[in-house]
């Protein structure tokens, strides 16, 4: 168990990196430091291995005082993965694994069949045997830290920190080798600073949020990493789903492009099928106030509606859509000062989403990102959708194509709507 | 990992280092038969007073400059550093040179010692960049306390007057004086020699970098002390002894390297031995062909070249 207790960090005596910072980490966890640059993590990870003292509090291992441990028994006890590590001469890869053995075997001994035996499970378990002759400094970067990472394991730590251990690799590598930590779960106290948010959601069962060296929060990664959170500390607009398969968040940030605006209009949005949610966001960020609808509660695009907040009609999956949601929609499109259409597929079930706007020429109708060619593709009405499509565009729908068209649109709706302006 | 082919390579330098000096020892400008030895007087005065400290000192100096040169290579995780280059020779030459002017040659050694140190430590401490001493910035601060050091030589050789020639043979050092007491004093190379094999598998480890060496237990900054401290020792005997030899240190490390591989417990004595190798036919070239040339001009001669080299393929790299 590692209980870091109010430590306090400074630079130089003077600039405080840490402050007060306290938590603790049960045996055999799976920790996860986040954080944006600058926050801390890896001086929270040195001050941990010892590289770093801290200027106030303590560091307990098992109940032992950090500043305590003779050097020798810290390296039986915890092992680090750099981000990299330049080796200056030529070691076999055998080599470098058997120098995690160094703490472990007495100044004048030679290496015993034991370490070696260790040292070949600990190649094993990273899928480095067949380098073993090789060295180091001959082959690729992700086998490097492979061979790293057996070092490391060969030190038998209780506990592992890992500084960003798989920020020079490509994603295949990176995964193979959380992969190698995400087995150790259970008998290794694993402490790792990510700089991927969902590589650390996914791996580990604790985050802790660090910002200008404090704790921001720590728990499940469902409980940290929320858009707020995300907001505030990384200043990114993102999206959280949840996977459906693991049930561990997925951040996806959402970037922006075009001028900001401060949206006055009330929109209603016709999606489905995903067209919508991109489309969500962008407006959601920009300041309109939106309803959508009506929409299959299976669809994505209804998943960002909810979470977004923003107000939504819904239908049970695979039904015509009801007239009490028909009547729900035309009260929505009689608030709304503009409608949004998406290039969605139709079909039997949704159509009456489009039909219903034949009654309303008074409300701006967009046709946003739907061309004709693509339009008839996604038509499964047997051409009544295109044919509605038609007459709309006939009485004055505007068709846009692009976010920079739909700006454009969207501000002259809002000049022609401004009285001050009309004068 | 010791395999066997490292003690084959280790137990074929030592017979060779055995042969050498039987060999050498009757070698020079009178040809010595060994059956000679018992029976004639002169011979075996040649034998026992002249020639047998003198090969042994040539030794003994070559085991620590190698050794040396080795320790300070895996010290600065850096292949050009050897302690001529390094300034630690002159800072002792220069402390030698000092006692032998103004102290009538007493407390050379220590001296030497304290100037060999001094040199490093001065080295080391310009070179440093936020802990680390990459090759272009060591070198070029070897450089520069170098022509320090040999302003101050000749300073002191200006000032000496009569001196001078003296002074001159501990700049392109040799053993044509040499003792058995020369003999007594390089034999404690060997306590330094053992020191630093002692903290061999530390050395191994340091290539990993340092923080990486303190995660496995190696106290790094007073290991790094001990290194400087101990190849300053060595190198402070070895000035004391026969004056500043060059490349010794640089290249032995390296072509061991090349053939046993860079794990300091085998690099180590294989460096050492070969060391001495070179330096005893070097010292026998020069006092059987030359009428005692400084063997440090020979070593100039080959070392530099290679130095060229080393520099010119890493900046391949």
């Amino acid at each position: 168990m590692i209980r870091v207790d109010h430590i306090d960090v400074s630079y130089d005596g003077a600039t405080k990196i840490l402050a007060e910072l306290s938590f603790t980490v049960e045996r055999g966890a799976f920790i996860g430091i986040i954080g944006p640059n600058g926050s801390g993590k890896t001086t929270l990870l040195k001050t941990i291995s010892r590289i770093l003292s801290p200027t106030g509090g303590v560091v307990r291992i098992d109940g032992r005082d950090l500043a305590s441990i003779p050097n020798r028994d810290l390296a039986r006890t915890l092992g680090v993965v750099p981000q990299e590590t330049a080796i200056n001469f030529d070691f076999t890869v055998m080599d470098v694994v058997l120098m995690g053995r160094h703490p472990h075997i007495d100044r004048l001994a030679s290496e015993s069949k034991e370490d070696i035996a260790i040292a070949r499970r600990a190649m094993a378990m990273t899928g480095t045997e067949q380098f073993r002759d090789r060295s180091v400094n001959e082959i690729s970067g992700g086998e490097r830290q492979r061979v790293i990472i057996a070092r490391a394991l060969a030190q038998e730590p209780k506990v592992l920190l890992l500084d960003e251990p798989t920020s020079h690799l490509d994603i295949s590598h990176q995964i193979e080798i959380l992969n190698i930590f995400k087995k150790l779960e259970g008998e290794v106290t694993t402490i790792g600073v990510f700089h991927d948010l969902n590589l650390a959601a996914h791996y580990c069962d604790t985050l802790i949020l660090l910002d200008r060296g404090e704790i921001r929060a720590m728990g499940s990664p469902a409980d940290v990493l929320t858009r707020d959170h995300l907001g505030r500390i990384f200043h990114i607009n993102a999206t959280v789903k949840k996977s459906p398969r693991t049930g561990k968040p997925y951040v996806i940030p959402i970037i922006g492009e075009g001028a900001p605006l401060r949206g006055a209009l009330r929109i209603h949005l016709i999606c489905g099928g995903g067209t919508g949610s991109d489309l969500m966001h962008e407006l959601h960020q920009q300041g309109y106030a939106l309803s959508a609808g009506v929409l299959c509660i299976n669809d994505s695009d209804y998943e960002i509606a909810a979470e977004l907040g923003i107000p939504c009609i819904t239908e049970p999956p695979f039904g015509e859509i009801r007239p009490d949601s028909l009547h729900e929609l035309e009260v929505m499109l009689g608030c709304a000062d503009a409608v949004i259409v998406t290039d969605m597929p139709v079909g039997r079930g949704n159509l009456a989403n489009i039909r219903i706007l034949e009654r309303y020429c008074a409300t701006p109708i967009i046709l946003f990102g739907r061309s004709d060619a693509t339009g008839a593709a996604r038509d499964f009405t047997g051409g009544e959708a295109e044919r509605l499509f038609a007459l709309l565009k006939a009485r004055g729908a505007t068709a846009v194509a692009d976010y920079q068209d739909l700006w454009n649109t969207l501000q002259d709706l809002e000049r022609r709507g401004d009285p001050a302006e009309q004068g | 990992m010791i395999t066997r082919r490292h003690v084959l390579v280790l137990a074929l330098l030592i017979c060779l280092l055995c042969l050498s000096m039987a060999a050498t020892v009757t070698m020079g400008s009178t040809s010595v038969a060994l059956d000679m030895i018992l029976s004639d007087p002169t011979a075996s005065l040649i034998i026992f007073e002249l020639r047998l400290p003198r090969v042994i000192a040539a030794v003994l100096v070559g085991f620590g400059l190698a050794v040396a040169g080795t320790a300070m290579q895996g010290l600065f995780k850096n292949p050009m550093a050897d302690p001529y280059i390094l300034g630690t020779s002159s800072g002792g030459a220069l402390a030698a040179v000092f006692s032998l002017v103004f102290l009538g040659g007493h407390g050379q050694t220590l001296l030497a010692f304290v100037g060999a140190t001094m040199a490093t430590f001065l080295v080391y401490t310009v070179a440093r960049q936020r802990g680390r001493a990459p090759v272009e910035t060591l070198l070029l601060s070897g450089i520069a306390v170098s022509l320090l050091l040999s302003a101050v030589l000749t300073l002191i050789m200006w000032t000496a007057g009569e001196n001078v020639h003296q002074i001159f043979s501990w700049l392109w050092g040799g053993f044509p004086l040499a003792s058995w007491g020369d003999v007594w004093i390089a034999s404690l190379i060997l306590v330094g020699c053992a020191i630093i094999f002692v903290y061999a598998r530390d050395l191994n480890v340091l290539a990993l970098g340092e923080e990486e060496a303190t995660h496995l237990g190696v106290n790094v900054e007073r290991f790094k002390q001990l290194l400087l401290c101990v190849s300053s020792f060595i190198t402070a005997l070895a000035v004391s002894v026969s004056g500043i030899i060059g490349f010794i240190g640089l290249i032995t490390p390296h072509v061991m390297r090349l053939i046993v591989g860079p794990d300091h417990r085998v690099l180590i004595p294989a460096s050492m031995i070969a060391g001495g190798l070179i330096l005893l036919w070097s010292d026998t070239m020069v006092r059987s062909f030359t009428s005692e040339m400084p063997v440090g001009v020979l070593t100039a001669f080959l070392g530099a070249p290679f130095f060229v080299y080393l520099l010119r393929t890493r900046m391949r790299t």
